[in-house]
């Protein structure tokens, strides 16, 4: 392979394959020396004793009982992360890695969790549907980054666009349910209300983009702290001091029939809030609209290359629109899971960087739905196990445990584990001829 | 004639974009008065406007009264009352005159990060970076700050102090800034990104080491530092009781001075621009691109970071948590306000600074929460960067915006 390389004319291609090599040696070598350090780290606690417990049926019920000690898991992650990092040094750039990566992140993480916890018990059912449940305001976040991206616009404005979903749908919520007393049907006009305000959110940014070709990060930004101001505001203002028009009625989980029945399985996944099962669903569905349909090509000839696209006649601009649009709609439904579903009313600047963290899992699930939804879970993973671990008061300072998703963005954006390229033109505007 | 004429085209989008965002900003106030405006069927005088004397006090009522109670209470707090001024300059009583001139002083001490930070964002911008992590600069700036005035107090005479605060200060906002301008240099990393998700993790950090007995202060259960007033304070400009203005101001001033001095008259500072301007031809013509974001950053984050420092040994006196309160978001609108210029910067910021001291008397007085402020901050960034919106509500022509706010970011590769 290196031969190969090497003896390429120095070409704008010769070049790039030379890096893309140079690239997988680093991530090679990267990936070998989590693999040391995990199997460093199996040879001091072999000793500790970790147990996980999983619900055979539902929760509180019968449960299983994992036994086994910190140092077994340091070392299933050596292993994984050995067998891995071998792949990448001998297939060199050839190798599809980024699956192979959650052979090293999973046991990883889940060692790591466990060393954590220096031998308390915890529930393993808990933590992974907790996990799946966290990680839906990110991969949402994400769909709507890529659906943006894939398109040539960039879509900074997410934050702010699930924060103003957050709240306009707590408020429709809450007015509904106190006119009709009916929750079901509470929550669903404020799901749409808070996507249909986030979508004419997305409309503005795309205006200002493409009519008035405003940077798009300025854009965005401009949308970020306007709802910041918007919803801050109104809530001194209004909510703080008529906290009924703050209390939508709260989303509960909903067990799907017979496949909730399934031993282990079912209380982890399908025992959930509805809205984890829309984002599989939704996952699956922008896969295959990306990939298999007319619409799916257009979008991405818009992002890739406009001036071709503009050429064979299709109309980038009014795909850029529907893009955006359709983003807003999703990021507005991300909003509502987290005033409806999480703490029960909306609270000040709560998306806390879940929409740029969304952006993270989009970079590092390569522009692609299903990459990006497992991206997320990590962040959900990590979310999960902080909360988790700050309940049962582990010696580890919870300030520190909070700032590992802002980290793992800064890592993953920057491509330390491993470049990526986006969608050729996302940012730059299009002139219509 | 002409000079002056197009002085005032330059001039117009930045004043129209204020204006039209107070507008937007009074309208949501008389939107949200649902108490008021529930009885516009019955009484829509009382409902919108009503001027009526209880007691000999004039009383203006009612939704739009509203805004004329929040935007009136906002001039007084930013600039108190003439008439008093005059009285108690007269009499020449300390404490009569301190009450009166307060709001002034106040406004100043309001306006002095927003330089820092506003001078910040513009090399960042001149230079192709979209730095918005000011926030998270200042407050590192203002970590370093308190811990070197905490370590070193009692064992070096306070001057130095003073000194070796502020220097760690800049140093450390310096660093904070850095690391984003490396990585856009080195990986194509958008700083957008990356400054934003370093805004969290510098609240998180000081959230962290207010934890620490050193730091915080005695016996408070919530996380603020220590009093560092006893030990080191910026000494002030005018000594009357209870104003807080201090020469921090004064090199606040003194850096717009140098950072205008750097971008315009210095080789470095042309390279600054010309890479902000066109990445590509600034590469063809030998200049190192990666350099100038490092570099930018690194002043941009170092420039916070003093103001950090300023602000926690001098006018405010105390880390806390919400030290910065969102002057970086302020900055951001404030330098292209100022079109990105240092002059601009320090008019702009001196608008701000009237604005956000002003609005919170507006919060005490009227009800009127300070964060409308922040959505008007919002509104002032759209119409700076889409003159178009301005020419269309207003009908009047006005100029271009300068090519370095139509084009923040260069073009080349980033990864959003």
């Amino acid at each position: 392979m290196s031969a190969v390389a090497a003896a390429a004319p120095i070409s704008g291609e010769g070049l790039a394959a030379r890096r893309a090599l140079r690239d997988a040696r680093i991530r090679g070598v990267v990936i070998g020396l989590a693999g040391l350090l995990a199997l460093l780290l199996a040879s001091s606690t072999f000793g500790v004793p970790a147990e996980f417990m999983l619900w055979i049926h539902e929760q509180g019920g019968d449960a299983a009982t994992i036994e086994t000690t910190v140092g077994v898991l340091w070392v299933t992650a050596a292993i994984g992360s050995g067998i891995v990092a071998a792949l990448q040094l001998i297939r060199g750039a050839s190798l599809r890695w980024r699956p192979w990566l959650f052979v090293v992140i999973a046991p990883w993480l889940l060692a790591l969790f466990a060393n954590l916890l220096g031998g308390k018990a915890a529930i393993l059912t808990n933590v992974i549907a907790g996990s799946l449940e966290l990680a839906f305001p990110i991969s949402m976040a994400a769909m709507a980054g890529i659906l943006s991206e894939r398109s040539g616009m960039l879509n900074i404005a997410l934050e702010g666009k699930m924060l103003i979903g957050a709240f306009t749908a707590s408020v429709v919520s809450s007015l509904v349910f106190i006119a009709t007393g009916n929750a079901l049907l509470a929550t669903l006009v404020a799901v749409v209300a808070a996507m249909a305000v986030a979508g004419l959110t997305g409309l503005l940014l795309a205006w200002l983009g493409i009519r008035h070709k405003v940077d798009q990060i300025i854009a965005g930004t401009v949308i970020n702290i306007g709802a910041v101001g918007i919803t801050n505001f109104i809530f001194l203002r209004v909510l703080q001091h008529n906290t009924e028009y703050n209390a939508p009625p709260s989303v509960e989980p909903m067990r799907l029939p017979l496949l909730a029945d399934l031993p282990v399985i079912g209380p982890i996944l399908f025992s959930s809030k509805p809205y984890v099962y829309v984002g599989y669903i939704l996952v699956i569905f922008l896969t295959y609209m990306i990939y298999r349909t007319r619409w799916g090509l257009r979008l991405r000839a818009s992002g890739e290359k406009p001036a071709a696209a503009g050429t064979v006649g299709i109309n980038v601009l009014a795909i850029r629109y529907r893009a955006i649009f359709f983003a807003g709609l999703i990021t507005g439904l991300a909003g509502s899971y987290l005033s409806l579903a999480t703490s029960g009313s909306f609270q000040m600047q709560m998306t806390a960087g879940k929409g740029f963290i969304g952006l993270a899992a989009m970079i590092f699930g390569a522009w692609q739905p299903i990459g990006a939804f497992f991206a997320a879970l990590v962040f959900g993973f990590s979310d999960a196990v902080s909360s988790l671990l700050n309940i049962l008061g582990v010696g580890v300072a919870p300030q520190l445990l909070a700032s590992v998703p802002y980290v793992v963005t800064i890592i993953v954006v920057a491509g330390v584990v491993g470049r990526v390229r986006g969608p050729a033109s996302a940012g730059q505007p299009y002139e219509q001829g | 004639m002409k000079r002056v004429r197009s002085l005032l085209r330059r001039a117009a989008v930045p004043a129209l974009a204020i204006i039209t965002a107070l507008l937007v900003g009074a309208i949501v106030i008389v939107l949200t008065d649902f108490e008021a405006l529930a009885k516009i069927g019955s009484d829509p005088a009382r409902a919108l406007f009503w001027v009526e004397t209880v007691n000999g006090k004039t009383q203006i009522s009612g939704a739009i009264g509203g805004v004329v109670n929040a935007y009136g209470a906002m001039l007084q707090g930013a600039f108190g009352d003439p008439a008093r001024i005059i009285t108690a300059l007269q009499t020449g009583n300390a404490r009569d005159i301190s009450t009166a001139i307060r709001p002034i002083t106040e406004t100043l001490v309001a306006t002095m990060p927003l330089i820092f930070t506003g001078l910040a964002v513009a090399i960042s911008f001149r230079a192709g970076m979209f730095n918005i992590g000011g926030d998270g600069q200042l407050i590192i700036g203002a970590l370093a700050a308190t811990i070197t005035a905490i370590l070193l107090a009692g064992n070096v005479p306070s001057p130095v102090i003073l000194l070796l605060a502020i220097v760690a200060a800049t140093l450390a906002g310096g660093a904070w800034g850095f690391v984003p301008g490396f990585l856009k240099a080195r990986t194509g990393a958008h700083e957008v990104i990356t400054t934003i998700m370093l805004n969290y993790i510098a609240a998180l950090v000081v959230f962290f080491a207010l934890r620490s007995p050193t730091l915080r202060a005695a016996g408070s259960t919530s996380p603020v530092s220590k009093n560092l007033t006893p030990i080191v304070d910026v000494p002030n400009i005018i000594s009357l009781p209870n104003i807080r203005l201090d020469y921090g101001f004064v090199v606040a001033l003194l850096m717009a001075v140098a950072v205008s001095f750097l971008l315009f008259r210095t080789t470095k500072g042309f390279e600054l621009r010309a890479s902000g301007f066109n990445l590509t031809a600034a590469r063809y013509a030998g200049m190192s691109a990666g350099g100038s974001m490092m570099l930018a950053m690194a002043l941009s984050g170092a420039l916070a970071g003093m103001g950090g420092g300023f602000m926690v040994i001098g006018t405010v006196g105390q880390l806390t948590l919400d030290l910065s309160g969102g002057i970086g978001f302020t900055a951001i609108a404030l330098a292209l306000l100022a079109g990105l210029r240092p002059s601009g910067v320090v008019m702009a910021a001196l608008l701000f600074g009237a604005l956000s001291n002003g609005g919170k008397l507006m919060g005490v007085q009227s009800g009127i929460p300070y964060d409308l402020l922040i959505f008007i901050q919002a509104l002032v960034i759209m119409f700076v960067a889409a003159p178009g919106l301005i020419r269309a509500i207003w009908r009047v022509k006005v100029a271009k915006p300068a090519p370095e706010i139509a084009a923040v970011s260069p073009e080349g590769a980033t990864t959003v």
